[in-house]
């Protein structure tokens, strides 16, 4: 029943060109159910055995092994049927049936990702997922935007491409890629020298593209504007996550002795971001870029905390990936409704609409505070416990810079809410009717998790406990602790 | 520990919330019964608190723990204890009051369900600052209450001075927030836990770098929310929003979290004398230029915001030096004086249609009677009249300071009062005495000419007169009679109410002069400034020729105290500018003309990938496509076949 989690979007996807143009709202409407349904599949089998099938022993074993469990993987797949269930549902964009078909190879891909047990079914879904977006970005991009979709290729298929031979060259040194399946496997000895180097180096490449993190962030402000908006909050929430997936249950388990020795240039990066991406976002006028660059920001603080391989960091880092999830999904699917009332999001041409649309005002609300960090949202637990975790793994200082970019993220989060709802009205705006009630149905699910995740993260933090507690992490957080 | 207390404890907590829930949801649909049901909820909750009062001030107070768990030394739970019991009578007390007023005061507003939303949202966030067991559960009620504050001072959201100072006040709020998570990190890291029983428990043993480090993190938290030097600049600007929510938050509850805060980690302030120093030192200059700013306003509610800001700075210099009991004690009777002068304010604001410049009142002692005896009560219990309330407590306060060995803070504390003495009474002359100025045109009063703003009430409300009076008449018994519970100085009932928290820190110096001299002093400075206040504004020859003075005074404000010292500008100077400038050569210049223009390089030098890279853009979506999935299925049909082989 797991692998149907994968192979039902992909197939549904496929299936989506046979049927008529005509019928594109009940394509889209069963899609939006798929993408729940797989959200409730992944809470119904969250505890059931994982499947697999082994596919090549020769140079190497590998399997199309998936699995659920109480790893992160499991919560991001969680949240990524929740995203893509409400972005479908919302989806108003030309030629509908073959967008949403795209989305469904999309969201099979990716959950293909995060359950994948085995390195090489791994490999393989990440560059899967690559196909619908770039066709998306080539067939729904703004006129005379066919760039980003070339951008977007061509950063990403170098990660795919490295990861996929390091993928490669691991199983050839180790004999196997089925290793993802518990956190506590000792690194095997045959992984030793340059080897090893070449291998955390192609699984690294493709993290720090994906996630992105500075200095290769540079498609992705490009992709998100062009996106419709549906894809650019599926894209934004979940695929992006893929990098900080793989460096916490990929290569901390995998590989610690690198993770290790690049901490430090790790922290530069990461830290860097968070600055950067904040002070641009305080800047930009177009809306998604803004979301765009608060999403470095965010995803840097992230990548800090991974390397601190702290317990409370690490979890911290989970509820925060989740939590970064659902809110930049939000986000992007308000401001895309924002777009489609107003045909602009630019904010210097936006302003007043909470007062004809008060649910799109409130729902837009909720995600900028979630964001922003505000204390009882998912943005806050996440926030808090990465930073506690740092500070006790022995960076106050660290910690201390952090939250500059907090104190920012109000700032221009708050400012995207005033620019779009707030003030007077601005009159020669088309105007249109407020959210409806199935919209409202459908972005409920979102602002629950939201809600419920910052009350009690709890769960969400302790799926990273094996992975803190796995020996290689252990002694890193020891060493880390002590220097 | 009974269960009916534990029930007690959670409904009155969440009460609000769900009220304020049950409102935004119905919203339009209720109209009136919004204020009705958010006023029942809030007085419902006063009387569980009530009901909860011997169980809290029994030894330990009714602790309830772990309700949620987050991690390892991340538990959850609810204290009530005499302190946190004070907060919570005053919130829902004297918040239900204010709840009860606003039905009148917003009864013509077309928005009235969503402004009682957010106030019982507002208790809520509040009862959970002051409620919480630990530090993270605070700073959750001190993050909830910040954006309550920015909902209700961008309440008029049309308006752009509104919108404006909701974004300052939250950016400051959040960065008193940041520094409250800053002191998060240092106590779990030095304690492993948030718990304050856990925190406090250990406090006697950290090292002093660490609690002073923890006592200036707590600090630019109080500071931020409470007002203080250099975080002030918010205050002032919060009076965008409407009266009631400048009574309730900006005056009575959610600003004085910073004197809580103070009071409730006192175990740390008291094992780091250099924390009080600062602390006491950064209340007195806040009261000292927050007065004098209080001297240079023409709109009353800015009048009476620093006024909150100076009176905070009392309540601040007060748990700053230790002297605890007399601190709390002012925000006690400060949030009934002062929220009377606010609704005070607020009758004035609606007779007048909106009216908020003193220099276009005048008279209105005989236009609004009932708003005069409310404002007159109220400035006789802030400037600190024998027999009212404000006497008792800033009297502690200001003796608190001395007896602590602070003579200096005494010194500022004592000219403080003078000055406002002085503007609260330049106040209630320039309003309430004299002729009316309402016709008066804006250039003769020296006023600047104003744009004619659309009116937010209807020029009738529908509600009677007793709607709005009741609250207020309530609160004068409170700022008249709640300072008697402080006489008898450590044997009185107040004293004894805190002995449980407080007994054993007792002053640390005896006091060169005694608390009856120190009385006489404050009192001969207040009423100089009552007489040079009777001089300028209030003689017959004054209010004569009050329109010509007004004038002159207006435009011969100096600049420094028009620009309230220049602290707005310094933060734009410092922090706002370099930002803004930071991010925008970021998007402008390092994205494009340094990373990217590097990577293109990078692409094309690599000449094999370059050629390749310009045979393959034909333009045709279809080759692009086809090509990726080409080069995929080759790629997965080579694994399959070589592992078929074996």
């Amino acid at each position: 029943m797991i692998a149907a989690i994968v192979v039902v979007p992909i197939v549904a996807g496929l299936l989506c060109y046979l049927a008529p143009r005509r019928a594109e709202a009940l394509v889209t409407s069963v899609a939006a159910a798929i993408a729940f349904a797989s959200a409730a599949a992944v809470a119904v089998f969250r505890d059931a055995p994982d499947e697999s099938v082994r596919w090549l022993v020769q140079p190497f074993t590998a399997a199309f092994h998936f699995g659920l469990g109480p790893g992160p993987g499991t919560w991001i797949a969680l949240m990524l049927g929740l995203v893509a269930g409400c972005a479908l549902a919302v989806t108003r964009v030309p030629r509908r049936r073959d967008f949403v078909a795209q989305m469904l190879v999309l969201l099979g891909a990716m959950m293909g990702v995060f359950l994948a047990r085995d390195l090489l079914t791994f490999a393989l879904f990440w560059d899967l997922q690559l196909v619908p977006v770039f066709l998306i970005l080539v067939g729904w991009a703004p006129e005379g935007k066919s760039g980003s979709a070339w951008r977007y290729l061509v950063y990403n298929l170098s990660g795919g491409l490295a990861l996929l031979l390091a993928t490669a060259a691991y199983g050839m040194l180790v004999g196997t890629t089925d290793v993802l399946g518990s956190a506590s496997a000792p690194a095997p000895a045959a992984l030793q020298g340059a080897a090893l180097w070449w291998v955390f180096a192609g699984l690294g490449f493709a993290f720090l593209i994906k996630t992105p993190v500075w200095p290769f962030h540079t498609w992705m402000p490009d992709t998100y504007a062009d996106l419709p908006a549906p894809a650019a909050a599926v894209v934004s929430a979940v695929q992006s996550k893929g990098g900080l997936y793989g460096f916490i249950v990929i290569a901390t388990v995998l590989l610690p002795g690198p993770m290790h020795a690049i901490a430090p240039l790790m922290f530069a990066l990461g830290l860097i971001g968070l600055v950067y991406g904040a002070c641009v976002a305080l800047v930009l006028d177009d809306a998604k870029r803004v979301v765009a660059y608060s999403s470095l920001s965010h995803l840097g603080l992230i990548l800090v905390a991974i390397f601190t391989f702290n317990p409370l960091a690490l979890g911290g880092a989970i509820v925060y990936v989740v939590a970064h999830g659902l809110f930049s999904a939000g986000l992007f699917i308000t401001l895309g409704e924002v777009e489609l009332r107003e045909e602009t999001r630019f904010l210097s041409r936006l302003g007043g609409l909470g007062e004809r649309n008060p649910k799109l005002a409130g729902a837009l609300t909720i995600m900028v505070l979630a964001a922003l960090g505000l204390p009882g949202l998912a943005g806050f637990a996440g926030e808090i416990l990465i930073l506690t975790g740092v500070y006790q793994a022995g960076y106050p200082a660290i910690a201390a810079l952090s939250l500059v970019p907090i104190v920012l993220a109000a700032a221009y989060m708050v400012r995207v809410l005033q620019a779009t709802m707030h003030g007077p009205e601005i009159p020669d705006l088309p105007q249109r009717e407020d959210m409806t009630v199935l919209e409202l149905a459908a972005f409920a699910p979102l602002v629950v998790a939201v809600l419920l995740l910052g009350i009690a993260p709890g769960a969400v933090a302790r799926s990273a406990n094996a992975i803190a507690a796995s020996p290689a992490v252990a002694t890193l957080s020891l060493r880390a602790a002590r220097r | 520990m009974t269960g009916s207390a534990l029930v007690s404890l959670l409904t009155l907590w969440m009460l609000p919330f769900f009220s304020a829930i049950v409102i935004w949801a119905l919203g339009p649909q209720l109209r009136r019964a919004a204020g009705v049901l958010g006023s029942a909820a809030v007085l419902l909750s006063f009387v569980l608190a009530c009901a909860l009062f011997g169980v809290a001030t029994a030894p330990g107070g009714l602790h309830v723990t772990p309700l949620i768990g987050w991690a390892p030394g991340f538990t959850f739970g609810l204290l009530l204890d005499p302190l946190s019991l004070v907060w919570v009578l005053i919130i829902t007390g004297v918040g239900g009051l204010i709840h009860l007023y606003s039905i009148g005061y917003m009864a013509a507003d077309k928005a009235v369900a969503r402004f009682f939303a957010y106030l019982n949202f507002f208790v809520f966030a509040m009862l959970t600052l002051v409620l919480s067991d630990n530090l993270v559960g605070l700073l959750v009620g001190w993050g909830l209450v910040g954006v309550a504050s920015y909902f209700l001072i961008g309440f008029w959201f049309y308006k752009p001075s509104a919108v404006a100072a909701a974004l300052k006040a939250f950016v400051i709020n959040v960065f008193g927030d940041v520094g409250l998570m800053y002191a998060i990190f240092v106590l779990y890291g030095a304690t492993g836990s948030i718990a304050y029983a856990d925190v406090f428990a250990k406090a006697a043993s950290l090292p002093s770098g660490v609690i002073l480090t923890a006592c200036i993190a707590l600090f630019i938290a109080a500071a931020a929310k409470s007002a203080q030097v250099p975080l002030q600049t918010w205050l002032p600007d919060a009076m965008e929003g409407p009266t009631p929510v400048s009574a309730l938050i900006h005056a009575a509850t959610m600003v004085t979290a910073g004197v809580y805060l103070i009071a409730r980690f006192a175990p740390l302030w008291n094992a780091s004398p250099q924390a009080q120093e600062l602390v006491g030192t950064i209340g007195a200059v806040t009261a000292l230029l927050a007065a004098i700013l209080g001297t240079a306003q023409w709109d009353i509610k800015r009048i009476l915001a620093y006024s909150t800001m100076s009176q905070i700075g009392y309540m601040i210099m007060g748990v700053g030096v230790g002297a605890y009991e007399a601190g709390v004690l002012h925000f006690f009777t400060h949030a009934f004086f002062k929220a009377q002068l606010f609704l005070g304010a607020g009758l004035v604001i609606h007779a007048l249609h909106e009216e908020q410049d003193i220099r276009k009142m005048g008279g209105l002692r005989r236009r609004t009677p009932f708003a005069f005896v409310a404002m007159a009560i109220g400035t006789l219990a802030i400037i600190g009249v024998p027999g009212f309330s404000g006497f008792y407590s800033k009297d502690a306060v200001i003796y608190g300071t001395l007896e602590h060995g602070h003579p200096l803070l005494y010194a500022a504390a004592v000219v403080t009062a003078g000055i406002t003495a002085y503007y609260m009474f330049r106040m209630l002359f320039v309003a309430f005495g004299g002729h009316y100025r309402g016709e008066v045109p804006e250039a003769r009063l020296g006023m600047a000419q104003r744009e004619p703003s659309e009116p937010v009430h209807a020029r009738e409300g529908h509600v009677p007169d007793w709607v709005m009076q009741i609250p207020v008449g309530v609160l004068i018994v409170g700022s008249i009679g709640a300072g008697y519970l402080a006489i008898g100085g450590a044997q009185s009932p107040w004293w004894r109410f805190l002995s449980s928290l407080y007994g054993g820190a007792q002053a640390t110096a005896p006091a060169p002069i005694s608390e009856l001299l120190s009385s006489l002093i404050v009192l001969a400075i207040v009423i100089a400034g009552v007489a040079v206040a009777y001089y300028r504004y209030g003689t017959r020859s004054a209010t004569a020729s009050a329109v010509e003075r007004l004038r002159g005074e207006a435009l011969r404000m100096p600049a420094v105290l028009t620009n309230a010292f220049y602290f707005d500008a310094a933060i734009e100077l410092l922090f706002v500018r370099p930002a803004r400038r930071l991010g925008a050569l970021f998007a402008g210049f390092v994205d494009p003309a340094v990373i990217d223009a590097g990577v293109r390089d990078v692409v094309w030098l690599t000449g094999a990938a370059g050629y390749l890279f310009r045979a393959l853009q034909t333009g045709l979506v279809r080759g692009y496509a086809l090509t990726i999935v080409a080069s995929a299925a080759c790629f997965v049909a080579w694994f399959v076949l070589t592992g078929a082989a074996r």
